[in-house]
């Protein structure tokens, strides 16, 4: 069965790019540019992953994360974060809010797949 | 002592009012002697710490009493100080009952008598609010351009790199060598803005903060990047060594880490002439430990230069290197990082004879969901 990432960015050049990463990995992506549209996406087309930007306009990345993390719906969904933002005990802060990876942009594709692959597969 | 004693009672006068309302005009001093125990602490000192004098003299400096957050950083300073001549600097967060929220710059250093034996110890206190709030603003202002630079960058590096690895259908020669061109020069502007970032937190002196648990191998494998094309056009000879088994892991700031590393390849780079090589190994002590060098054989460095290499600002002043350029923050700030990590940088070098600088990380553990091999 094809796997479904949901991308929530507000930078369409990203969600793009990351998309044609992905796709050629095999996944199927979908894509929201607000914390918003992609807790409502995530919620009706239950994602089996998601990958979280911080910086948006709206709700942010955090607070996005916050409301994910306390929906019984979406709280399941491993989240991936990642972002171009410097954040002072970045991974720290992710992995206490309960997100399975803290990631930074510019990335390597292939390191991407590896961890989308690595959190997808575990959640059995 | 008592000249000195004198001259700090003077500033009694001085300090703690001025026109401008309560703000101290002195640093603060405390001074212990050889067993630890205050001999002077000016009236900067009394009111940051919010203790008298009379109460401080003939305590030890390690335990004042007055404001907590502040005596705790005064014996961390003096415990930071054990095998190092440097001063101790911390900057601290306070909350002093007349003021909002302050923050405190502490060095703590050894005193050293006429003979040049330790005879006891200082600590500097100082007010650094303001500047310390205009130095957020600055590093908040600094994350917004990287974050607006990084974007269109993050499209840039993803689109090359698919190109290149022909995940988009087949290329040319030529459409293949211009797709990795493109892509590296991505990784040199990556390098480039992370440097300027890094620049502007120099001052805050924190690092190592953001730790996590990674594989070895996986740090080792994107180090070189931005530097290859640099490395090319010289004739330089790039090269990694990772003699450390796969699944052996590290637990680091791995951001702070690899800006260090990289820190150490671009000098090598930098002082080496062409035709040379750089060499980057990750290998194992016999202890266990990793050790993560960086070896080149360019002009190296003459001895009298190894403790200040280190410096902040500091360049060798030789005829022959001087045109090197940079800021001479490179060392200072790779340094800090893996000081910040419980470690230090060794140099082995003579002049003319190329440079190895190195250092040693504990390895970690596995996860208990057991992401690596054993390391036996």
């Amino acid at each position: 069965m094809e796997r479904t990432i949901l991308i929530i960015e507000d930078e369409k050049l990203i969600i793009v790019s990351t998309q044609m990463v992905l796709e050629a990995a095999g996944f199927h992506v979908e894509s929201a540019t607000s914390g918003e549209e992609g807790i409502q996406k995530a919620r009706s087309s239950a994602p089996d992953l998601i990958l979280l930007d911080i910086m948006m306009p709206g709700i942010d990345g955090w607070e996005t994360l916050n409301r994910l993390k306390r929906d019984t719906a979406t709280a399941e969904i491993p989240v991936i974060i990642f972002t171009a933002r410097e954040h002072s005990r970045g991974h720290q802060k992710s992995s206490e809010m309960g997100a399975a990876e803290y990631f930074r942009k510019p990335f390597e594709p292939d390191e991407l797949i590896e961890l989308v692959e690595k959190h997808v597969s575990q959640r059995g | 002592m008592g000249a000195t004693a004198e001259l700090f009672a003077g500033s009694r006068d001085h300090a703690g009012g001025d026109e401008r309302g309560d703000r101290a005009i002195m640093d603060g001093i405390v001074l212990s002697d050889a067993s630890g125990r205050v001999v002077l602490i000016n009236a900067t000192a009394e009111a940051l710490l919010g203790i008298k004098a009379f109460q401080a003299l003939g305590k030890q400096m390690a335990a004042l009493g007055g404001h907590s957050e502040l005596q705790l950083a005064l014996a961390i300073g003096i415990q930071g100080l054990v095998d190092d001549d440097q001063p101790h600097v911390q900057v601290v967060e306070l909350h002093h009952s007349q003021r909002d929220l302050m923050f405190v710059r502490v060095a703590t250093s050894i005193v050293l008598d006429h003979a040049s034996h330790p005879s006891g110890h200082m600590a500097v206190i100082q007010d650094v609010t303001e500047v310390h709030k205009s130095d957020e603003l600055k590093n908040r202002y600094l994350s917004i351009v990287a974050h607006e630079l990084r974007t269109p960058l993050t499209g840039i590096k993803t689109f090359s790199t698919l190109m290149a690895k022909g995940r988009l259908g087949p290329l040319t020669d030529r459409q293949r060598e211009v797709a990795e061109s493109i892509r590296e020069q991505s990784l040199r502007l990556e390098h480039q803005i992370d440097k300027l970032v890094n620049l502007g937190q120099i001052d805050k002196a924190e690092y190592g903060r953001d730790r996590e648990t990674f594989p070895v191998a996986d740090f080792a494998a994107t180090l070189l990047g931005p530097f290859e094309q640099a490395a090319r056009d010289r004739s330089i000879q790039l090269g990694m060594v990772v003699e450390v088994e796969g699944g052996l892991l590290l637990h680091a700031d791995r951001t702070d880490l690899r800006r260090a590393c990289q820190a150490l390849v671009e000098n090598a780079i930098k002082f080496t002439g062409e035709g040379g090589s750089v060499e980057v190994s990750i290998r194992r002590n016999a202890d266990g430990s990793v050790r993560l060098g960086v070896r080149d054989t360019g002009i190296g460095i003459d001895s009298r230069y190894h403790r200040r290499i280190f410096e902040k600002f500091f360049q060798v002043e030789d005829p022959l290197t001087r045109h090197h350029g940079g800021a001479g923050l490179g060392l200072f700030v790779a340094q800090g990082i893996v000081r910040s990590h419980g470690s230090s940088i060794q140099v082995s070098s003579k002049l003319g004879a190329g440079a190895d600088f190195s250092f040693t990380l504990p390895l970690a553990a596995p996860a208990a969901g057991g992401a690596g091999e054993r390391p036996d």
